[in-house]
C-alpha cells in the first residue's frame, strides 16, 4: 500500500525562483491497483512519482509504502528499496545507449551480485516475452524506438517489482506501439503489481482495467475518480 | 630531516591523511551536533550524504594504514643499515625517545580505525542508522589519536640522526637496559609460560561461555600477554639464542619474515574478538561469527608460537 | 565477501565507453609511475655499485698535504706507520688520473707490484690472473673494459702512447683487459708496473701517491687515524667511513632533488586527476542518475568508481614498471642516467647492475596509487550522492 501523507514539494526554497511543485497532496493507493496520473505539462506528475520512488524528498509530509517511511530513509536505503520493490519506465527510456540491450536489462541487479544461472533464466524469459531475443547483444543506440521501449520495460521488470512507475511511457511511441504497451500493462496488472502511470495520453483514460485516475493541476489534486 | 624515498612516501601519505581526516573530522562535528534522522530538513539530508563521504575517507585511511604499518617497520629496518649501532627496526625506533610511543599509537590506531569500520558496517545494515552519532563521536577521538601518531611520526623522521650512535636491540631488550621496560625481564621463564597458557586457557573458557564482556577482556589480555611473552620467551626460540629478545629482528628475511605472520594472525584474532564483542554489546543481534574467526586466529597464533620451542626441543633434546 | 564480477565488468565497460578520458588518465598515470620507478631503479643500481665499491675501499688512506694540496708522500713513512699498534699492513700506492683528451675522459693509472700486499681484493684477483712478470718485462698494461672501449674507438687497438710531463711519448702495449664485480669502479682503471706509472707521471722514486693501511680491529680505526695525524701534522687521514659519508651525501643530494621534482609532479598529477574526475559530462551525470533510480546505492556507485580506479592503477602500474625496467636495464637509461651521476662525464660509461626487490615495488605502490585514489574520493562521492530525480525530467 502506498500512502502520501500531506506532502508538499518546493523547489529552490527561499530563493527568488521558489516554486511549489506539489501542495499538500494526500493520496492512498492499494496493492495491485492501476493508477493513472493525469494533468497538463508542469502540473507535478513527474515530481509526485519521484517522491513516491524516493528519488527526492518532500519538504513537508511523508510517503509511506508498506509501513516503510521511505521519505525519511537515508539515500542508501531508498536505493535498496527501489532495487527490491520498484520498476521504472521513464519518459525517454533512459537506457544507456552505449551498452547492449542485455547489459541494460541487468543494470538494476548488478549491485546484488546475482547468481549467473538464475539471472540468465530470468533474462531469457523477459527477452522472449517482449520478442527481442535476437537484439540481445545489439547496442541500444542502434535499436528502434519500439525495441528500446521493450528493453526499458524488461529492465523495469527484471527485479520482479511490486510497484511499477511509468512516466509518460507512450510519449515517444506511435499508435500501434502504444496499444502494445497497454497490452503489456494489462498482463502485468493481472500479476497483482501496483502500477502508477503519469501520462496525458488519452488512450489511458477510458481503459476498463484502470482502478483510479488522479488529476493534478498546478501541484494540487483536483480530482480522483474510481472506475 | 631524514629523507629517503621511503620516508618521503610515508610523509606524503601522512599529509594526505591529515587533510582528508580533517574533512571527516569537520563532518563528524556537524553530525554529532546536528544529526536528527527524523528531520526532513535539507541540512539533515546533506549530513546523510556527507556521512558517507566521511566513512569513505576513513575506510581509505584504514585500508592504507594496514600495509603502511608493515611498510613502516620495513623502512625502519632499512634505516637501521645507515644508523650506527642499530641492527634492526628496534634500534632505529629507540634512537628517538618517543619511538616506543609512536609504535604504541600506531597499534592503538589500527585497532581503533579497524573497530570504527566494523561499527560502520554494522551501522549501515540498519536503516535507522542508530549508531551513526556514536560512530562519529568515536571518530572525533580517533582523529586526535591519528594526529598524535602523525605528529610523532613526523618528528620521528625529523630527529633521526645518522651520526648518533644508538643501542642495538640486543641491549634494548635485556635486563641491562635502563628503561622501565627492563624490569619485566627479571620474570623467570616458567612464570611467563604459565601466564601465557593460562591466559589462552581463560580465552578458551570465555569462548565457550559466549559472554561478550568476558570475551572482550580475555582478548585484550591475550593480546598484551602474547606480545610480552613473545618478547620475553618465545622469540629466543625463533632466534635460537637465549639472549636475543628483539620483537623486530624476526621480521627480517633471515627468519623467513615469520614475524609478519605472527603479528597478522595475532592482530586478526584479537581484533575480531575485541571489536566483535563490543558490537555485540551495542547491538544484541550481531552475528556471532566473530567468535569463530577470533578463535581460529588466536589458536593459530598459539600453535605457531608453541611450535618453535617444541621443534627446538625435538631437534636438540634440550631447552634454551 | 564475494567479488562482484558484474560490477567489475561494468567498470571495465564504462572505462571503454569513455575511451579518450580513460586513456588520458592512464597515460599520465603511467608516465608518473614510469618517471618515479626509473629514478628508483637507477638510484638503487648506483647505490649497489657504490656499496660494492666502498666495501673494497681501504680502511685508512694517508695523504700528504702541502700548501693545502695533496702531494706525494715519502716512502720511508711506510715503516713508521707499520709500527702503530693494530696496523696490519701499510702499502704505498702509486696512481693518478691521466686525461685522455680525444675521448674527453680520465683514466685512473694504478701502479702495482706483485710482491706487495694488494690493498684491494679486486686487484689481487687481477694480479693473480695476469702474468705479472711478463707485464713487468714487456712494460705493458692491463686495462678495464671501459678504457679498452675508449681506446679502440680512437684506433688504439693494441697499445697507447702516453705523454710524459716533459713532452716525450711512451708507448705501452695492452696485455689484456679485465672486468670486475663493480663496473663503476673498474671501468676507467689501467694497471701497470709501478715503474711505468712513476715514469708517465714523472714522479720521484722515493715517493708514493698515498699510503693505505689495513687495521685488524675496525673499531680502532678512529684512534689510529688520530695518532697518525698527531705524528705527521702535514697529513690528511681519510677513513672508510669518511668516504662513505661523502659519497652518500653527493648521492642523497641528487636523489633528494629528484624526489622534490617528484613531489611537484605528483601534486600536478593529483590536480589533473581531481579535475578530470570532477568534470563530468551531462551524459555521465545522467547515467549516474539512471543507476541510482534503478536501485544503485551511493556505496555501489563509489565501489564501481573504485573498481575503475583499481583497473587503471593496476594497468598503469604494471606497464610503467615493465617500461622502466626496459628503459633502465636494456636501454641503459639514456639522459636520466647522465643527469643522475654528475661525474659520468669524467668517467667512461658503466653498466647498471640489475636489482629489483619487493621493497622498491612496495615503495612505488605507496608513492603512487594512494595518491590517485585520494584524488578521486571527493569527486566520486559528489557524483554518487547527486540527486537522482533529474532522470525524471
Ligand atoms: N529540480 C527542479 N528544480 C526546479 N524546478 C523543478 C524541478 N523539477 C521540476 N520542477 C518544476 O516543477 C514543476 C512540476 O514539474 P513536473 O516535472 O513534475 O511536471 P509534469 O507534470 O511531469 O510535466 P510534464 O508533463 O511536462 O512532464 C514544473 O514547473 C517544473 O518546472
Ligand atoms: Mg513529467
Amino acid at each position: 500500500m502506498i500512502r502520501c501523507k500531506n506532502i508538499s514539494k518546493i523547489f529552490n526554497v527561499n530563493k527568488p525562483n521558489e516554486l511549489t511543485a506539489l501542495k499538500e497532496i494526500d493520496l492512498k493507493f492499494k496493492e495491485g491497483e492501476l493508477v493513472i496520473l493525469k494533468g497538463a505539462s508542469g502540473s507535478g506528475k513527474s515530481t509526485l512519482l519521484s517522491l513516491i520512488a524516493a528519488l527526492s524528498k518532500p519538504n513537508v509530509g511523508e510517503v509511506i509504502i508498506d509501513e516503510k517511511r521511505i521519505s525519511k530513509m537515508p539515500d542508501n536505503f531508498t536505493s535498496l528499496f527501489r532495487r527490491e520493490n520498484v520498476g521504472f519506465i521513464f519518459q525517454k527510456y533512459n537506457l544507456i545507449p552505449t551498452l547492449s540491450a542485455y547489459d541494460n536489462i541487468i543494470l538494476p541487479l548488478i549491485p546484488t551480485n546475482p547468481n549467473e544461472k538464475q539471472l540468465h533464466k530470468r533474462i531469457d524469459e523477459l527477452l522472449k516475452t517482449f520478442c527481442i531475443e535476437d537484439k540481445k547483444d545489439v547496442l541500444v543506440k542502434n535499436l528502434s524506438g519500439g525495441e528500446q521501449q521493450r528493453v526499458a520495460i524488461s529492465r523495469a521488470l527484471i527485479n520482479n517489482p511490486k510497484i511499477i512507475i511509468a512516466d509518460e511511457p507512450t510519449a515517444n511511441l506511435d499508435a500501434k506501439l502504444s496499444l502494445d504497451f497497454i497490452e503489456i500493462i494489462k498482463s502485468l496488472k493481472n500479476d497483482a503489481t501496483t502500477i502508477l502511470i503519469a501520462t496525458h495520453d488519452p488512450l489511458f483514460f477510458d481503459l476498463d482495467f484502470v482502478d483510479k485516475i488522479v488529476e493534478l493541476k498546478n501541484g494540487e489534486v483536483i480530482d480522483v475518480s474510481h472506475s | 630531516m631524514f629523507l629517503t624515498p621511503e620516508t618521503i612516501a610515508i610523509l606524503i601519505l601522512d599529509c594526505i591523511f591529515i587533510v582528508f581526516a580533517f574533512f571527516a573530522f569537520v563532518i563528524s562535528i556537524n553530525i554529532v551536533k546536528k544529526w536528527d534522522l527524523n528531520s526532513t530538513s535539507s541540512l539533515q539530508y546533506s549530513l546523510e550524504k556527507k556521512a558517507i563521504l566521511a566513512a569513505t575517507i576513513i575506510k581509505y585511511i584504514f585500508v592504507l594504514k594496514l600495509p603502511l604499518f608493515m611498510f613502516f617497520v620495513f623502512t625502519a629496518d632499512k634505516i637501521s643499515g645507515v644508523i650506527t649501532g642499530a641492527m634492526c627496526a628496534a634500534g632505529v625506533v629507540n634512537s628517538v625517545e618517543f619511538g616506543l610511543w609512536l609504535f604504541v599509537f600506531k597499534i592503538i590506531n589500527l585497532f581503533v580505525f579497524g573497530f570504527w569500520i566494523a561499527l560502520h558496517v554494522k551501522d549501515m545494515q540498519d536503516e535507522k542508522l542508530s549508531l551513526t552519532k556514536l560512530k562519529f563521536s568515536i571518530f572525533l577521538v580517533a582523529f586526535l589519536l591519528l594526529i598524535i601518531e602523525i605528529a610523532y611520526e613526523i618528528s620521528f623522521f625529523a630527529s633521526l640522526d645518522v651520526d648518533k650512535i644508538v643501542s642495538c636491540c640486543g641491549t634494548l631488550f635485556s635486563v641491562a637496559s635502563a628503561s622501565s621496560f627492563s624490569v619485566i625481564f627479571m620474570i623467570p621463564n616458567n612464570i611467563i609460560i604459565t601466564i601465557f597458557y593460562a591466559t589462552f586457557f581463560l580465552y578458551l573458557v570465555s569462548f565457550f561461555l559466549k559472554s561478550e564482556l568476558f570475551f572482550f577482556f580475555s582478548n585484550l589480555v591475550f593480546f598484551i600477554v602474547s606480545i610480552i611473552s613473545l618478547i620475553l620467551f618465545f622469540c629466543t626460540y625463533i632466534y635460537e639464542l637465549p639472549t636475543h629478545h628483539c620483537p623486530f629482528c624476526f621480521l627480517q628475511k633471515e627468519y623467513h619474515y615469520v614475524g609478519y605472520l605472527l603479528y597478522v594472525t595475532l592482530f586478526i584474532g584479537t581484533f575480531s574478538g575485541i571489536s566483535g564483542s563490543i558490537l555485540s554489546l551495542l547491538k544484541p543481534h550481531h552475528s556471532k561469527s566473530y567468535y569463530k574467526v577470533s578463535l581460529f586466529f588466536n589458536t593459530l597464533y598459539t600453535a605457531i608460537i608453541t611450535a618453535y620451542p617444541v621443534v627446538f626441543y625435538i631437534k636438540n633434546g634440550v631447552w634454551l | 565477501m564475494k567479488i562482484n564480477h558484474y560490477l567489475i565488468g561494468f567498470a571495465v565497460s564504462s572505462l571503454f565507453r569513455r575511451g579518450t578520458k580513460s586513456l588520458f588518465v592512464l597515460f599520465i598515470f603511467t608516465a608518473l609511475i614510469f618517471l618515479l620507478s626509473s629514478i628508483l631503479f637507477i638510484s638503487n643500481s648506483i647505490k649497489e655499485e657504490l656499496n660494492l665499491t666502498l666495501d673494497s675501499l681501504p680502511q685508512i688512506i694517508v695523504q700528504k698535504l702541502q700548501a693545502g694540496r695533496q702531494t706525494n708522500i715519502e716512502l720511508k713513512r711506510v715503516n713508521k706507520l707499520l709500527e702503530f699498534q693494530g696496523v696490519q699492513s701499510a702499502v704505498p700506492r702509486i696512481w693518478g688520473y691521466y686525461y685522455f683528451e680525444k675521448a674527453g675522459v680520465n683514466f685512473s693509472l694504478v701502479g702495482i707490484d706483485a710482491y706487495d700486499k694488494q690493498y684491494k681484493n679486486s686487484f689481487a684477483n687481477i694480479v693473480k690472473n695476469v702474468n705479472f712478470d711478463a707485464l713487468e718485462k714487456t712494460s705493458s698494461m692491463v686495462v678495464g673494459q671501459g678504457v679498452k672501449k675508449a681506446l679502440s674507438e680512437n684506433y688504439y687497438k693494441n697499445y697507447f702512447n702516453f705523454i710524459k710531463p716533459d713532452g716525450d711519448f711512451i708507448k705501452v702495449p695492452i696485455a689484456s683487459t679485465f672486468s670486475s664485480k663493480t663496473s663503476l669502479e673498474s671501468n676507467d682503471i689501467i694497471l701497470m708496473p709501478r715503474s711505468l706509472v712513476l715514469e708517465i707521471f714523472g714522479m720521484d722514486k722515493t715517493k708514493a701517491t698515498d699510503i693505505v693501511l689495513s687495521v685488524a680491529n675496525p673499531e680502532e680505526i678512529p684512534t689510529i687515524a688520530k695518532k697518525i695525524k698527531n705524528l705527521y701534522p702535514d697529513t690528511r687521514v681519510i677513513t672508510k667511513s669518511d668516504l662513505k659519508v661523502s659519497y652518500q651525501n653527493i648521492f642523497d643530494y641528487k636523489s633528494g632533488m629528484f624526489l622534490a621534482l617528484f613531489v611537484i609532479s605528483a601534486f600536478t598529477f593529483f590536480m589533473i586527476i581531481y579535475d578530470k574526475a570532477s568534470g563530468l559530462s551531462s551524459e555521465e551525470k545522467k547515467e549516474i542518475g539512471i543507476l541510482k533510480a534503478l536501485g544503485w546505492k551511493i556505496d555501489d556507485i563509489l565501489q564501481e568508481k573504485f573498481y575503475e580506479a583499481f583497473i587503471i592503477s593496476f594497468v598503469a602500474f604494471i606497464s610503467a614498471i615493465i617500461l622502466s625496467l626496459f628503459f633502465v636495464y636494456t636501454l641503459e637509461a639514456p639522459i636520466l642516467k647522465e643527469i643522475f651521476i654528475g661525474y659520468s662525464r669524467l668517467k667512461p660509461s658503466f653498466d647498471l647492475p640489475f636489482i629489483l626487490d619487493v621493497q622498491t615495488i612496495f615503495l612505488l605502490f605507496f608513492l603512487t596509487i594512494p595518491l590517485y585514489l585520494a584524488a578521486i574520493i571527493i569527486p566520486s562521492w559528489r557524483v554518487a550522492s547527486m540527486d537522482a530525480d533529474e532522470v525524471m525530467r
